[in-house]
């Protein structure tokens, strides 16, 4: 009997706050740092007789987000309301595009196990409302079993695209590059900071396997992955479970599981899903888009990071790999775009933005946007190396010197006691003179013809090169000396 | 002649030539209410004991006395719709139409009475008790604005809003004798107003001329970003014309509906209406509208129903009106408070629409709801290429006995069968007094299409002229 084989079949999806100053159908603040329940309004809190009204810069984040992910606008899409009851839903039910979106049809690439690209197709992406956030007293952060609960409607109302994958996905691997490229290009596109750690990107995985012999498992939906890793290991779990249950013959439930971190497993929900309906949002009239408003959110969008990467690579003979990096930050392919225009050498920035500005970032944990070196700035620095003006040596410690001192590159120089262009002519006379001077016995050595292997000659071409600190070119120190000691 | 008396023009006139002050009107409205009040309770809430001044000394409406239905929400007073379940919420803001009533100087005298949520055509459906009829307290005043209707029919206050859904503005201003407006959806902003069937409801005035409707109108139906479906790129225009004319208008009855039977005064209402027509020059025509008569009352609960079940979701008491302190969990909770805050007929309608929406049966109801919708608005559109208006019955009937009309409850749905495709097209709909009978006013409805609110009132004028205006009932005073 041949052995069984399994092929992961999996879909994702992920809920990107988009980055607006007000929520989706109020004019309520979307700062996610005020105490709770102060960016609140009838609206929001979905009080008796309120409304909501469409937030137009929620949809062209999401315009610009479906752009980023190569989906089309729909010219006409419409709301519904998704019932259920539940404390963090001020209306009982979410405002939400469901399955008539505001943008579809797209998808993105990532590499599958043997490195070749393929595309995972995007159906679409919807716009919704976010519910307000719950925190428990119970042990586990759970409603049930909690002996209070308390309410933030901050959330509720804060505008959210959910991105549905069609199930392209057949590995943990590929989810995750599918996560991280998704991530980076709606960070590019403007259309949402999508940081983890604040909660602005979400994931729902749905797994299932399809089996050799033409059995095909259940699908199981998979929730509460809060990082990629845990992304990655929770679909690696869920393959691992379904084919144990598979191999001996058993059935997968299609149900809805946790993912716990901690624990490194999915759990059973022990809540029943809600059941849910959709009827048309009637407070909302159908969002209709023009091509004008195509056009101009069109004009809005940025250059995508992979087209970016190649014209690196085919415009300024930047390496493959280095060009990924830089284009892997919005802001920092900004930065060293900035510092080209600035007058570097493309490939000579390109490598001091990917070894040089990186280590201090990640040594300081800091973002592109907070540091202090303009790249104009680093511009000149790279010019002067370029230039012999300053050695690759002394470019990196004027380098070091600027970014822990907030110094502009002339202060720096002139602060680390550096000469441009190194010491030679008449300053290196001098030096030589007076190292001479110092020593009259070595002097008395050579010229009497005692240092035949000219050790005492390298003797003071040593001591001359320790008073220039290296600034002089080690060749005319060599020359200098031996002639003054004729 | 008591001021409360006086029409609502009449009134603004007076104040403006100085014959009497705002205090005067207040303390003569007030002592009608006090006076009739124990016989129609319409209140549920009295603010006229602690009046709110309108906002605006030099408005329009400065010095008039008017109320609200209770599904209308007012800053800082308690706002019901008439269920134990908003407990003794007051909200934090106001409806729209009633913020631009108070920035026209109008003085809230309190809020009135409905059937719970607006579902009902009694007024007897309110968490409050019922509401009498001020031409006869043992009768029904209709309903859902009931409250609304019976305060302008006795005196208390020269004009009232009241919200329709399917005739709640309409039914109501007919069995108490007063003109009631359910204007274009989208005419009046909705914001503030607690929903029932979103896409049918629309907030309208109640008055005893229509040219108060008109004055009212041009204050309440303005452009409101509050409300994405009140928009219009200019605001329509509701001057009074007393010389307006009906000569050459193409006014139609309906075909299907001329086998309904009709009860005998609202028949002779009919026939007195079209004679009136006719010498006013206007050409009778009659308009065949089969999808409308054969599905409209089916369509129609199947929409209010679905969306109301939705509507009535938040009533959960986390965060407003009723709630349970001492439940076992949260389901326990939602549990307790929508089975005590809730009325049997809202928890019906309830139950029915989260069945029409259940996802095995949407399609089946919910959604086939909303392609008969669109066909009823086609069907309305295509009538109106043939008409300038269509006058129909408000309801085959004159007003029940108090707890009568509750007995059969599915002959309550039928009778909306005038009121209701008028909702489902976003139509405009005139209730006009047309005479009495005994002492029962008998009222009639004339329909426009949609945005023809205007030359709606301009015809109303013309009827009002020729069939006489509504006295002030007596309250169940003798």
């Amino acid at each position: 009997m041949p052995e069984l084989t399994f092929t992961p079949v999996i879909g994702i999806e992920i809920h990107i706050r988009l980055k607006t100053d007000t929520k989706i159908f109020c004019s309520c603040s979307t700062n996610p740092n005020d105490p709770p329940n102060t960016n609140i309004c009838p609206v929001c809190m979905g009080l008796p007789g309120s409304l909501p009204r469409l937030n137009h810069t929620v949809v062209e984040k999401g315009m610009l987000a479906g752009m980023a992910l190569n989906c089309t606008v729909q010219p006409r899409s419409l709301f519904f309301r998704k019932s259920y009851f539940y404390p963090d839903l001020p209306k009982g039910y979410q405002i939400s595009q469901c399955d008539l979106p505001v943008v579809a049809d797209g998808y993105i690439e990532v590499h599958d196990a043997e490195g070749r690209l393929k595309k995972i197709r995007v159906n679409h992406l919807h716009l919704e409302e976010d519910a307000a956030a719950m925190h428990h007293s119970a042990s586990d952060g759970r409603l049930e079993g909690a002996s209070t609960s308390y309410v933030d409607y901050n959330r509720a109302g804060m505008p959210l695209g959910e991105i549905v994958s069609e199930p392209d996905i057949s590995s943990a691997q590929e989810a995750v590059e599918y996560a991280m490229n998704l991530q980076r290009r709606v960070r590019y596109a403007g259309a949402s900071d999508a940081d983890l750690d604040k909660g602005m990107m979400r994931f729902d995985a749905n797994v299932s396997l399809k089996c050799s012999d033409g059995r095909w498992g259940r699908k199981v939906e998979v929730k509460n992955m809060n990082s990629f890793r845990a992304l990655e290991r929770a679909i690696e779990y869920e393959i691992k479970r379904q084919k144990k249950i598979l191999l001996s013959g058993g059935e997968v439930l299609q149900e809805t599981r946790h993912w716990n971190d901690a624990k490194g497993v999915t759990t059973a929900s022990r809540v029943k899903e809600f059941y849910r309906k959709f009827i048309v949002e009637p407070d909302l009239p159908p969002l209709v888009v023009g091509q004008e408003w195509i056009d101009k959110v069109t004009a809005m969008m940025p250059e995508m990071p992979d087209v970016k990467a190649n014209r690196y690579v085919k415009d300024m003979n930047i390496p493959r790999e280095v060009a990924e990096v830089l284009t892997d930050d919005k802001n920092l392919a900004a930065y060293f775009e900035a510092c080209v225009s600035a007058g570097a050498n493309p490939v000579r920035a390109a490598n001091w933005v990917r070894t040089e500005v990186l280590r201090v970032l990640n040594e300081r944990g800091q973002k592109i946007a907070d540091f202090t070196v303009r790249p104009e700035v680093l511009a000149g620095l790279v010019g002067r190396v370029d230039d012999g003006k300053l050695s690759t040596t002394q470019g990196k410690e004027v380098f070091d010197y600027m970014c822990a001192n907030g110094a502009g590159l002339d202060d720096a120089v002139r602060a680390l006691g550096i000469t441009e262009g190194g010491i030679a002519g008449n300053a290196l006379a001098d030096i030589i003179a007076s190292v001479i001077t110092a020593n009259p016995d070595v002097l008395e050595e050579i010229r009497s013809g005692k240092d035949k292997k000219g050790k005492k000659l390298k003797f003071l071409q040593g001591l001359v090169m320790k008073e220039t600190k290296g600034q002089a070119k080690p060749q005319e120190v060599a020359e200098a000396v031996a002639e003054a000691v004729k | 002649m008591e001021l409360y008396e006086l029409n609502l023009w009449m009134l603004i006139e007076g104040l403006k030539a100085g014959k009497f002050t705002p205090s005067e009107i207040f303390t003569s409205c007030k002592k009608r209410i006090d006076q009739c009040e124990e016989n129609i309770h319409a209140f549920i809430t009295r603010t006229d004991d602690n009046p709110q001044p309108g906002s605006n000394p030099d408005g329009i409406f400065s010095g008039i006395p008017t109320v609200l239905k209770d599904n209308l929400c007012t800053t800082g007073i308690r706002t019901t719709a008439a269920s134990k379940i908003l407990g003794n919420w007051k909200p934090p803001y106001d409806a729209t139409a009633w913020k631009y009533l108070k920035d026209a100087g109008a003085v809230l005298m309190g809020k009135v009475n409905m059937d719970e949520f607006a579902m009902g055509n009694t007024c007897g459906n309110s968490a409050f008790g019922p509401t009498h009829n001020p031409n006869d307290i043992s009768r029904v005043p209709g309903g859902s604005s009931g409250g609304s209707a019976a305060a302008v029919s006795a005196g208390y206050v020269p004009f009232s809003l009241g919200s329709d859904t399917g005739g709640s503005i309409r039914q109501p201003a007919s069995f108490c004798g007063v003109y009631g407006l359910k204007p274009t959806y989208g005419m009046v902003s909705r914001y503030g107003l607690i929903s029932y069937g979103s896409s049918l409801d629309q907030i309208g005035p109640f008055a005893r001329t229509i040219r108060d409707l008109q004055l009212v109108m041009s204050v309440i139906a303005r452009h409101d970003p509050m409300d994405s479906s009140c928009f219009r790129e200019k605001n329509p225009d509701f001057t009074h014309h007393e010389d307006v004319s009906l000569k050459g208008k193409r006014v139609a009855l309906v075909k299907e509906f001329q086998d309904f039977t009709l009860d005998a005064p609202i028949s002779k209402a009919m026939n007195r209406t079209c004679s009136v027509l006719e010498a006013e020059g206007a050409v009778l025509t009659e308009v065949s509208l089969p999808v409308v008569a054969r599905y409209a009352v089916a369509c129609y609960y199947a929409l209010a129903m679905s969306e109301a079940h939705t509507n009535l979701e938040r009533y959960d008491g986390v965060r407003l009106g009723y709630t349970v302190k001492d439940a076992a969990g949260v389901k326990e909770m939602f549990e307790a408070v929508r089975s005590y805050g809730f009325g049997s007929e809202v928890k019906s309608r309830i139950i029915a629409g989260t069945c029409l929406t259940e996802p095995s049966r949407c399609d089946e109801y919910y959604v086939a709801a909303t392609k008969v919708r669109t066909l009823i608005a086609q069907e309305f559109a295509r009538a109106f290429g043939e008409a300038d208006f269509i006058l129909q019955p408000v309801t085959p009937s004159l007003p029940g006995k108090i707890g009568e009309v509750d007995e059969d409850e599915m002959k309550g749905y039928e009778t909306d069968l005038y009121t209701l495709p008028v909702n489902l097209a976003g139509l405009p709909g005139l209730s006009f007094f047309t005479g009495y009978s005994g002492e029962l006013p008998v009222g009639l409805q004339l329909i426009g299409p949609r945005w023809s609110d205007p030359a709606l009132l301009d015809a109303g004028t013309v009827l009002e002229r020729q069939l006489g205006s509504p006295r002030i009932a007596n309250g169940g005073v003798k």
